[in-house]
């Protein structure tokens, strides 16, 4: 609760008053001669609890009617989300505004976005501080912090209108820290509104502790307040896309996209999904058998050189900006495989798997003699098969680079024993005569070994291993043998990834040469690496730094004043046409637990408030009349409790009445 | 010359406006003169009470020879037999009866009222009596029919000072033990002991056939209990004291002292005991006259 006279509050201490006063009175009584002592034993031996409980009460209304009172002169303001938390106004309120995407999300029954309750309730809470305190907006797509006029435009502007970034709420806290360590203000408010969406929070990261840290350890006084706008939203349908690539078909080429639908609703109807390219619209209907869907479409495009743009919609919804994904496509860039080997079989049967299409003269393997490696760009790969010993020093340092760039590094034993990063070769296994290493489970959902888009498994289980060298370090098994030894284990590099497979494409190793196994593998690890190249042109909106010398030029967008940093559309820069699209991230809609977020500020004083039903209840509102009313109910309560009882008066007038009167008649 | 006697306790204008009034026994008294009362006994006064059968050895004067004309039957005509009364007052002079104001305690009050029924016994021709007890009987001054006898009614009255605890439920039945023949017998007192005790005491006193008459003295503190500060109640009878506060107690207070009130009216009831609760604030001539008319009303 905040109050616009605080220093009314240490009168406090006044509420005592009637207390004292009674002890006092105790203190003060005075000695009285008494005939009637019968009667004062009785009535002292029947003084009943319900007596003391009513002096009790009698002696707690007075308290608490004083303490209405000074409650009422300090002019509290309290009944909305800011309100709760005892304090003066703040020297410094900080509004940290979630402008994500997904705060554009309707709540059920409400016509205003989670954003513009948000807002609303902002303002309301700030009316009444607005003449002690200053107001400083941090948004999250923008993340600069900016000092308020007032707060009553606040709705108005551009700083607090939708986005279709994802939030960092560390990130944003981060700012807020900095502003207060830098401008050194009195006390301060943090006050925070979010949908508590949990890609945006991020409650596993390591920050938070740093930060709660941090603004605990603030030498000014800091409290926290969060809105969390975690009600229930209409039903909503998302759409994002996952992949984009064109494929040379012939003469033509044919675009492939990989579109993820998702609801927040079990059931509904079919899902129209429009797809428009180069102005040409066309329209699919989507089944959801559940909340989700990853769809595929094929396109065919008659010149394989062009290059354009295009966009997927789905119909008006409860959130109007996670309908519309925007892609942009051009001939495929060249597929390179770079291939080290020490064993020319395996060497020839690699080469041959990760480019196993002749015709396609964009996709090539490319074999590199050892002298040629010191000056070989790396970049310009999109996989790099290593069959040699491992890379030491400065080549380890370039290929480490290349995967953390998105490249994909596969590495095949060569028989020497070594390390890279945290994997490494162990010791050379030969099965026993007429036995192999049977491969007893792989990873099939996802990465290099998963099934085919038919869902067919690949023929992991047929495979015939005689020689392997044992993988050594903690990398994830994709597939590993019946004994427990991994055939194949990959560790998550920067944006790329460092696999290694503990047995060789060579007969006198494996029939993994046969081709039913390594050529998909390759090819997924192909395309993986590729990724960089292929979908370079799609962007997620706010993830990437744009430069101030860079000009960005809107060619479609559904905001009117597109800002590529901000808004998600097709934009020209520097010569090149790029798709921006909310991050993907946007579209999880998994909520962090209000409790749980309440817990991420240890050490920091929050004070917590969940949308409820009605935007009423956000209002914040000076409540010194219902105070005084509070005061004078306790004073109406306090004198009927000291009102003598009924029969007390009975008695009373009894006995007058009763004098003179013969009653023995 | 106005004759009637001078003292602290006598007003001459209230005693000439009840002069005119009697002190009536609600019971045949038995007494050794003629007077105003009925006595249980036939006698020769000049209302009529009954016929009854002649029987040898009856006075044949008082044969109704008309009536043997008309039936030839001897009856006997019978005469209601009047005679005076003895009024005893009991007056407690415990120390608890000296609560009140200066000059107003019960005791004072109790004394009025003593004082002035005397005065009218025996102006009208009664013999009247006087016991101060306290835990013991302090003072006794027997019945007497001589105006000269009021003096010594008064000057003991002067003197009965509120000391001591009350022995009122023994002195009772001492009195009832004592007293054989049938008196008047009025109780001034406060009747703060037990209620059980006093109530079989009074049951001796109308075993035998006394006419009872109790005056229940009690001050309007007593009674109202208003006290709005914490009070250390200082026992007048014993050595004791309670720490109180009013605002608390009150309540209880009340009900016991009105459960007490209870008792005593419907014990008094129970025994045809003429019972009248008197607050020390009220008038006492208003008290006398009620009291003197309510029992003439009886009596017709």
């Amino acid at each position: 609760m905040t109050f616009l006279q605080p220093l009314i509050l240490w009168g406090l201490p006044l509420i005592l008053l009637p207390v004292l006063i009674h002890l006092f009175n105790r203190l003060r009584h005075r000695p009285m001669p008494w005939a009637a002592m019968q009667f004062l034993r009785s009535a002292t031996r029947k003084s009943t609890r319900y007596a003391k409980i009513r002096q009790l009460l009698v002696l707690l209304f007075r308290v608490l009617a004083v303490l209405a009172l000074l409650l009422a002169l300090s002019r509290p303001l309290a009944g909305g989300w800011a309100g709760g938390m005892m304090g003066g106004a703040p020297d410094v309120v900080l509004l940290l505004l979630d402008r994500s995407a997904s705060m554009e999300m309707k709540d059920s029954g409400s016509q205003r976005t989670k954003r513009e309750t948000a807002l609303s309730a902002l303002v309301e809470s700030a009316k009444g501080l607005e003449e002690k305190s200053r107001f400083v907006l941090i948004d999250s797509a923008v993340k600069s912090p900016q000092e308020l006029a007032g707060t009553a435009t606040l709705p108005e502007l551009s700083l607090a209108a939708p986005t279709d970034t994802a939030a960092d709420l560390p990130s944003l806290l981060q700012s807020a820290l900095d502003w207060l360590a830098q401008n050194k203000p009195g006390s301060a408010e943090i006050w925070i509104a979010s949908d508590l969406q949990l890609s945006n929070w991020q409650p596993e990261s390591d920050r938070w502790p740093a930060l709660a840290s941090g603004l605990a350890a603030l030498p000014q006084n800091v409290r926290v307040r969060l809105l969390a706008l975690n009600k229930e939203a209409e039903a909503n349908t998302s759409v994002s896309l996952r992949e984009v690539t064109r494929q040379i078909r012939g003469a033509g080429a044919e675009l492939e996209l990989v579109v993820e639908v998702e609801r927040n609703t079990i059931t509904g109807p079919p899902v129209p999904l429009i797809f428009n390219i180069g102005g040409v619209q066309s329209q699919v209907e989507l089944k959801l058998d559940g909340q989700s869907l990853r769809y595929r479409h094929r396109i065919p495009l008659e010149d394989k050189f062009a290059s354009g743009f295009g966009y997927i919609e789905l119909p008006t919804d409860a959130n109007l900006r996670d309908n519309r994904a925007y892609f942009v496509h051009s001939p495929p860039p060249l597929l390179r495989v770079a291939i080290v080997g020490s064993d020319l079989q395996s060497t020839r049967v690699l080469q041959f798997a990760a480019a196993p299409d002749r015709k396609n003269t964009n996709q090539v393997s490319e074999v590199l003699r050892a002298d040629s490696l010191e000056k070989t760009e790396w970049k310009n790969y999109a996989t790099v098969i290593w069959q040699s010993k491992l890379p030491e020093g400065d080549m380890a340092k370039k290929l480490q680079d290349f995967a953390e760039a998105g490249g994909m590094l596969l590495f095949l034993p060569s028989g020497d024993a070594g390390k890279f990063g945290d994997q490494g070769w162990g010791e050379l296994q030969n099965a026993p005569t007429d036995k192999d290493y049977p491969v007893a489970r792989w990873e099939e959902k996802e990465g290099p070994l998963a099934k085919t888009d038919e869902g067919l498994s690949l023929p992991l289980d047929e495979l015939v291993v005689i020689r392997r060298q044992s993988i050594t370090g903690d990398g994830t098994p994709l597939a590993t043998f019946a004994d427990g030894s991994g055939l194949l284990t990959r560790r998550n590099v920067g944006k790329g990834q460092v696999l290694f497979c503990a047995t060789l494409p060579n007969f006198d190793w494996s029939d993994l040469g046969d081709g039913g196994v390594l050529v998909p593998m390759l090819q997924r690890l192909v395309h993986a690496g590729a990724r960089r190249f292929t979908q370079g042109a799609q962007l997620a909106c706010g993830d990437f730094p744009a430069r101030s010398n860079e000009r960005w030029e809107s060619v479609a967008s559904v905001a009117a004043v597109s800002d590529a940093r901000l808004h998600g559309g097709v934009f020209r820069v520097a010569n090149q046409i790029v798709a921006v699209n909310r991050p993907v991230r946007e579209d999880a809609w998994e909520i962090l637990d209000a409790a749980k977020a309440k817990e991420l500020f240890a050490g920091v004083p929050v004070q917590l408030f969940e949308e409820k039903e009605g935007a009423a209840d956000n209002k914040q509102t000076e409540v010194w009349r219902l105070l005084l009313a509070g005061m004078l109910i306790f004073l109406v309560v306090e004198g009927i409790l000291i009102l003598p009882e009924p029969n007390q008066s009975a008695v009373r007038a009894g006995a007058p009445e009763g004098a003179g009167v013969l009653t023995s008649a | 010359m106005d004759d009637r006697p001078q003292n602290a306790f006598l007003e001459p204008e209230v005693l000439s406006r009840l002069a005119h009034q009697f002190l009536h026994a609600r019971v045949p008294m038995v007494g050794s003169i003629t007077g105003l009362h009925k006595s249980p006994h036939r006698g020769s006064s000049v209302e009529f009470a009954e016929y009854r059968k002649y029987a040898p050895g009856d006075d044949i004067r008082r044969l109704d020879w008309r009536v043997f004309g008309r039936t030839d039957r001897f009856y006997i005509r019978e005469f209601e037999a009047d005679t005076n009364l003895r009024c005893y007052c009991i007056l407690d002079c415990s120390a608890s009866m000296g609560f009140g104001p200066a000059g107003k305690t019960k005791l004072d009050y109790a004394k009025r009222l003593i004082a002035s029924l005397a005065y009218l016994t025996v102006q009208q021709g009664d013999a009247v009596g006087l016991q101060c007890y306290a835990d013991k009987v302090l003072n006794d001054v027997p019945p007497r029919r001589n105006p000269a006898h009021l003096q010594n009614i008064f000057n003991t009255l002067e003197k009965a000072q509120p000391t001591g605890e009350t022995a009122l439920v023994r002195t009772l039945h001492e009195f009832a033990e004592k007293v054989k023949s049938r008196a008047l017998v009025l109780i001034f007192s406060d009747f703060f002991c037990d209620v059980d005790g006093l109530l079989d005491a009074f049951q001796h006193l109308r075993f035998q056939k006394h006419d009872l008459a109790v005056f229940h003295l009690l001050d309007p503190q007593e009674v109202d209990f208003k006290f709005d500060r914490p009070i250390r109640f200082l026992d007048m009878e014993m050595a004791d004291s309670l720490l109180a506060e009013p605002a608390v107690i009150r309540t209880q207070y009340l009900a016991a002292l009105d459960e007490y009130l209870v008792r005593m009216r419907e014990g008094c009831n129970r025994f045809n005991g003429d019972y009248r609760r008197v607050l020390t604030s009220q008038s006492y001539e208003k008290v006398l006259a009620d009291f003197l008319v309510e029992r003439e009303q009886l009596m017709k």
